[in-house]
């Protein structure tokens, strides 16, 4: 609504415009000829500061630029209204047009510049851009001040023409185009009041919007503190994850220790009678078994981490595993690695080292084994280990401790553990490989 | 796309269209003559009676469009020296003024003033064949308003003084020399003013039209600065020659001379334009004029601090401001100005003086000159006129002019009636001039 009246005190000011600038050159055509047809053009002359080009013609130049200054606000209003390097270009051609307008009529009417300037204030945007144009078209109103420009310049002036007439109808003429003149600065103000007002509703709106974004900062500050409540309890669920970790690596070290120990004593008190030299050095293994067991442990406590693995490469802490296992049973364990390097991350490493062992610890506690296989290799991007027993295996897997320990160790790799029961026990594991980083 | 081309095609008709047109017209216009139109008016510039008016004009025309081809030069004929102002101005208001044009003295001012007239000072400076030198400088001067020049020359006139041959014969006085001075005037003067047929009333005078503005002029005295802020009223020299003149009038006691006791004879001098004495010191207008008594021409008597200086009088010819074809106006302008053979027939046909030295100081302007005087008389010596115009006196150029003097000339010859102290008189009118011109 705000908008389309905008538009009509342009309309009016476009009007109102027009009838100065006619009133201007027909008002100096016909007074010349009035003049000349009464013999008193030398007189006249005298009266004068300077002399018009060619006042009928004049007329015509005026008529014809305005009707083009019209068409230029027609299109930037109609035709490139969403187009606003066109709009600026309309706006300098007006201006221009103007200009030459202003000169034309040798600077007897400037009111013409107002016109423009709404243009200029409704079309530009941005604050210092506005500014500068407005600076600029203000400027060019008070520079083409005729009685400022007629200090240094010989300007003819419409006042010498209304001069000529007698008093009384000067005061009409007079009259009537201070009347014009006064007219289109009023038009000029109401359409800036018009215009403050339209960027009042804009203001308005600005606060709305930023109402909304305050409000939408509180609930992001409520859901902060959740997140934060939320992260508390994350910290309090890790903690007891640690704990089960500290629950599993109590359970591997001591429990593979203690196995071999019971294991190997069975074995003694079978052969104690028979052959008790043997036995002293089976005892003697034992205890060395025993030792280690207790050095694991206290590691375990102190930094969690196996001590083997620790000292030694992945491949080489398997191999002494296994050199430990052979040592104090009579069970046959052949590892075969066909990957060629073995780059782990340390939780990968681990992860391994204890699913062999839990491997073994089960052949030999559940599965009464004799024979043991392990293989490590690589299948497209994943590392496959696969532990083969010759055991009696268990018709149906039961989720003791060491099972349930081997998936959560793999699954905390994004892994999978399959458990076979055909021919002995198998346990496959496999790990996914890391992207970006080398195995091979 | 179908519409892309269709708009390209379109455009393309219409630009096609607009070269056609536009070659057109300029096709039209080039082939066209181009005419020239000049602003001169019927008559003698100098009021003295002219039966040749047009014939110096016709044979420039002639001259101009054999040189020009495609070129008409137009001008309106009739219109007399009174009307030319009113016709030029109603010209000037609509935009219509000629390309080359006439400037009467007293529109110059206003007409510089109001930018009616081309600057000529860039034409001058780019125009290799033409040396303003050639020119007499005070002629030259004639067109310069504020420094600048507006206008050029085309005829000039100085003026010379007026002596009663006849007279001075019957007084036993012989014609003064073209070097003497006040003294001599005074001398003169008071000689032959006398009461001859004893009725107690004076009937033989020295002095007719002796003013005191002549008295200035060869007294080297300035009566306003060139831009026409100041005055100099109160100069020694302006306050001498007042003085002399009031001497010389005050011989007529309470007497005013007439155009009558000149005309019968009965008065000595009398300053006179040269068209004045070319016009009726020779055929055929010698016999309507001055017919009762012997008479010539000297130059006008030197002041005390001046020479034998008088003022000149300068018909002006200038280029319309908006002119469209400026190159033709200014040659135009130049062949009636700078042409000698044209200049050569003012002589011929006119009553003023060449404004080129060249011409003036010629053999065969010598010759022009003498034809048509009787036999045992001899024309004033053209070198003597040369001289005359060369150190003459050119009336400043600014707009108040024409109003300051008319107030001096009416407050200086009522002090000179009234008796008043000339120098308390002068003081006073020099506060009131110089705050005239500030305002």
């Amino acid at each position: 609504m705000l908008k389309i009246k905008l538009r009509d005190v342009r309309a009016v000011m476009m009007a109102v415009n027009f009838i100065a600038v006619l009133f201007v050159s027909v008002f100096i055509a016909v007074t010349t000829e009035w003049i000349c047809s009464r013999y008193e053009a030398r007189d006249f002359l005298d009266t004068l500061h300077a002399i018009p080009v060619q006042p009928r013609m004049n007329v015509i130049v005026v008529a014809v630029l305005y009707l083009l200054l019209v068409v230029v606000f027609t299109a930037q209003e109609k035709v490139y209204k969403n187009r606003p390097g066109r709009i600026y270009l309309c706006l300098v051609l007006e201006f221009v047009i103007s200009a030459v307008i202003v000169v034309v009529m040798n600077f007897n009417y400037n009111g013409i510049f107002f016109l423009v300037f709404t243009g200029v204030i409704y079309y530009t945007k941005g604050e210092r851009g506005k500014y500068l144009v407005i600076c600029l078209a203000l400027i060019s109103f008070l520079l083409t001040d005729a009685e400022l420009l007629s200090i240094n310049y010989d300007l003819y002036s419409i006042n010498d023409y209304f001069n000529y007439y007698d008093a009384s109808v000067q005061q009409y003429l007079v009259g009537g185009y201070h009347l014009l003149i006064s007219l289109n600065i009023i038009l000029f103000i109401i359409y800036c009041i018009l215009m403050i007002q339209q960027q009042r509703g804009t203001i308005d709106e600005v606060n709305m919007l930023y109402e909304e974004i305050r409000k939408t900062n509180e609930d992001l500050e409520k859901a902060n503190s959740q997140l934060q409540e939320y992260a508390k309890i994350t910290e309090r669920m890790g903690k007891t994850k640690e704990r089960n970790r500290l629950a599993r690596e109590i359970h591997d070290t001591l429990g593979h220790t203690l196995t071999g120990i019971s294991v190997g004593i069975d074995a003694c008190i079978a052969t104690v009678e028979a052959a008790p030299k043997e036995t002293k050095t089976h005892l003697e293994r034992i205890s060395e078994v025993a030792r280690n067991g207790l050095l694991d442990i206290r590691r375990s406590v102190n930094e969690l981490k196996p001590d083997s693995l620790e000292r030694l490469s992945l491949e080489s802490a398997i191999t002494k595993m296994i050199t430990d296992m052979k040592s104090i049973t009579d069970m046959q364990i052949f590892f075969d690695c066909q990957i060629r390097q073995l780059k782990f991350d340390e939780d990968e490493e681990s992860a391994i080292y204890r699913v062999i062992q839990e491997s073994l610890t089960n052949a030999m506690r559940h599965g009464k084994a004799s024979r043991v296989r392990i293989i490590m290799e690589r299948q497209e991007d994943m590392v496959v280990v696969t532990i083969t027993d010759n055991g009696i295996g268990c018709s149906h897997i039961t989720n003791g401790f060491g099972t349930k320990h081997i998936m959560e160790r793999i699954g905390m790799l994004n892994g999978t553990v399959e458990f076979k029961s055909e021919n002995g026990f198998s346990v496959i594991a496999r790990i996914p490989i890391r992207w970006g980083e080398e195995y091979d | 796309m179908n519409r892309e081309m269709k708009r390209k095609r379109t455009a393309g008709i219409a630009l096609l269209c607009a070269v056609l047109l536009s070659a057109g017209i300029y096709g039209c216009r080039s082939s066209r003559t181009t005419v020239l139109e000049v602003g001169i008016f019927a008559g003698s510039n100098w009021d003295v009676a002219n039966a040749n008016s047009y014939v110096i004009i016709d044979k420039a025309v002639e001259k101009f469009e054999s040189m020009h081809k495609n070129v008409k030069v137009h001008y309106y004929s009739g219109i007399r020296k009174e009307d030319y102002s009113e016709w030029f101005s109603r010209q000037l208001l609509r935009g219509q003024e000629p390309d080359v044009f006439m400037v009467l003295g007293e529109d110059f001012n206003q007409f510089a003033e109001i930018g009616a007239m081309k600057d000529l000072e860039s034409l001058m400076a780019s125009d290799p064949d033409f040396d303003s030198t050639c020119y007499y400088s005070t002629a030259l001067q004639a067109g310069q308003y504020e420094g600048r020049q507006y206008a050029l020359p085309y005829e000039t006139v100085p003026t010379l003084m007026f002596v009663n041959k006849s007279l001075l014969n019957r007084e036993g006085l012989s014609v003064p020399d073209n070097d003497w001075t006040w003294d001599d005037l005074y001398r003169i003067c008071s000689y032959v003013t006398k009461d001859k047929d004893g009725d107690g009333l004076l009937d033989q005078f020295g002095t007719y039209n002796y003013g005191w503005t002549e008295a200035v002029y060869s007294n080297d005295a300035k009566l306003f600065d060139e831009s026409g802020t100041e005055s100099y009223f109160n100069d020694e020299r302006v306050t001498e020659a007042v003085r002399f003149t009031k001497q010389i009038m005050d011989l007529n006691g309470m007497q005013k001379v007439s155009k009558d006791d000149f005309d019968s004879g009965n008065v000595a001098f009398m300053p006179l334009p040269f068209t004045e004495y070319r016009t009726y010191k020779t055929y055929p207008y010698k016999i309507k004029k001055y017919t009762k008594f012997q008479w010539d021409c000297i130059t006008l008597p030197a002041g005390t601090e001046g020479g034998n200086t008088s003022v000149i009088n300068t018909l002006l010819m200038g280029i319309s401001n908006h002119t469209k074809k400026e190159q033709l106006a200014w040659e135009f302008l130049k062949l009636l100005t700078y042409d000698e053979e044209i200049q050569m027939d003012l002589f011929r046909y006119s009553q003023g003086v060449s404004v080129l030295r060249e011409v003036t100081t010629s053999r065969e302007t010598e010759e022009i000159l003498q034809e048509d005087m009787e036999k045992n008389e001899k024309f004033i010596d053209n070198a003597l006129v040369s001289d005359v115009i060369e150190n003459g006196v050119v009336t400043p150029k600014f707009p108040k002019y024409a109003d300051a003097i008319t107030m001096a000339d009416n407050e200086i010859n009522r002090m000179i009636e009234d008796d008043d102290n000339v120098e308390n008189s002068l003081r006073i009118l020099q506060r009131q001039i110089s705050k005239y011109l500030r305002r």
